[in-house]
């Protein structure tokens, strides 16, 4: 009898994933996570949720683990693909970690910029998160309030969070990798003797620059963060 | 007096995952280039999530990422052939040229230490003249890390806005990297904060 394939077959893989106007390779799914894991660690600021990216991952690694459980036997392709299973499992893990660590560092900056985002733009949080920012945000407020604030005179009662709480410093600097080329990128000296200057970015070159300036070309995918 | 609300500094709980990156997570990284293999038993196509792999037949040098060589190595499945960078006399020309030149020299692979120290824990005796091997690649990396140091160093005295680093490797930019840009963020606070008419909009740290 032919064994059968525990593995999914990649070009059957077309239809599911939802709302993905590309259609990608389990591969270039993988390759994608990556990248958004690598750009979510060296940002300064939390960057554009990408749901769709983990929700297909998630489906790949659920149908994965289907697949292992019916084959019986079969040790080393079955100890392979596990090990692979978890190679993708962690970066999963480390990119959601690192965003929830964001959000709890800089919540009140987070909810703020999510409320007043316009309607065509893309959500920086996805709706699980966003549900964890509000609590976080309740939890910490009546946190303060019952250990410190109540006990304070009434006029002094009040803590604004978006003024306590450190906003995420876009000024920092930032090492990359160009994707895609760009032109005339603008760099902006902080003393004021020094005149700002616009450089290329060449395909495949690596560059150490404030994040601000290259912020767009990361969320374009043009840059890559190292 | 009106109710001015209290600049209470919030507590800041442990970030769950730290910035920048680990030499660990480097490696991660790393672990997917591919390198070749020997296998000493069969196997008939896989296809993982990130590809497909082989058929395995014994005898016969195939490729795989580099974190399943390793493993089969340590089950003992399987032979590994070093990369053709890795040999004595390629990286003798290329430490010379690293000590001889003020810039960084393009290295054979962007993930040259992490392969050397991957494969040389766990392979070496698949690869000849493995101790000299280390050396080198030891000593070229010193090299270069040196010359990262003093360019960084200038590029913290000189205020500069913008550096160009085509040639340096992940592992090197990781290494000096975290430091760097923490050491630059502090340098930038500093100097904003000199500013008179600065809004009370807290920074923390």
């Amino acid at each position: 009898m032919a064994e059968s394939r525990d593995s999914p077959d990649p070009a059957g893989h077309d239809s599911d994933g939802g709302s993905e106007e590309l259609v990608l390779t389990p591969a270039q799914l993988i390759r994608s996570l990556e990248q958004a894991w690598l750009n979510e660690k060296f940002a300064p600021e939390l960057l554009e949720s990408k749901a769709e990216v983990v929700e297909c991952v998630m489906e790949q690694l659920e149908h994965m683990e289907s697949n292992l459980k019916r084959v019986k036997g079969v040790d080393l392709k079955v100890g392979i693909h596990r090990m692979e299973i978890e190679r993708i499992r962690y970066v999963l893990s480390s990119y959601l970690r690192c965003r929830l660590g964001k959000i709890e560092k800089f919540f009140p900056h987070v909810l703020e910029k999510e409320k007043s985002r316009a309607d065509g733009d893309p959500s920086i949080l996805s709706p699980e998160e966003f549900a964890f920012a509000k609590e976080y945000m309740a939890n910490t407020e009546s946190y303060l309030k019952s250990v410190a604030l109540k006990h304070m005179p009434p006029n002094l009662q009040k803590v604004d969070l978006l003024q306590a709480v450190p906003r995420p410093n876009l000024d920092s600097f930032v090492f990359l990798r160009v994707l895609e080329r760009q032109e005339n990128v603008l760099v902006e000296p902080e003393a004021d003797e020094q005149r700002e200057y616009t450089i290329d970015l060449e395909e495949g070159s690596q560059h150490l620059i404030r994040y601000k300036t290259i912020a767009p070309l990361v969320a374009s995918g043009a840059v890559q963060l190292i | 007096m009106g109710g001015a609300p209290w600049a209470v500094p919030v507590p800041v709980p442990i970030p769950p995952a730290a910035p920048g990156m680990d030499p660990a997570e480097a490696e991660f990284l790393a672990e997917k280039e591919l390198v070749t293999i020997v296998p000493n038993f069969s196997l008939d196509r896989i296809y993982l999530i990130g590809g497909d792999l082989g058929p395995f037949n014994p005898g016969l040098p195939m490729e795989v990422p580099l974190w399943l060589a390793i493993n089969l190595k340590q089950r003992q499945k399987c032979r590994l052939i070093p990369p053709e960078w890795m040999d004595v006399e390629k990286l003798e020309a290329i430490r010379d040229q690293e000590r001889k030149e003020d810039t960084f020299t393009p290295m054979p692979s962007p993930y040259y230490m992490e392969l050397t120290k991957l494969l040389l824990n766990y392979a070496s005796d698949n690869i000849p003249r493995a101790d000299e091997i280390r050396t080198l690649v030891k000593d070229t990396w010193d090299t270069r890390i040196a010359k990262l140091r003093l360019s960084a160093d200038s590029f913290v005295r000189q205020q500069e806005a913008h550096a160009k680093l085509d040639n340096l490797t992940l592992m090197e930019i990781n290494t000096t990297g975290t430091f760097l840009t923490q050491a630059l963020d502090h340098m930038y606070k500093l100097r904003t904060s000199l500013q008179p008419g600065e809004s009370a909009q807290s920074q923390d740290f």
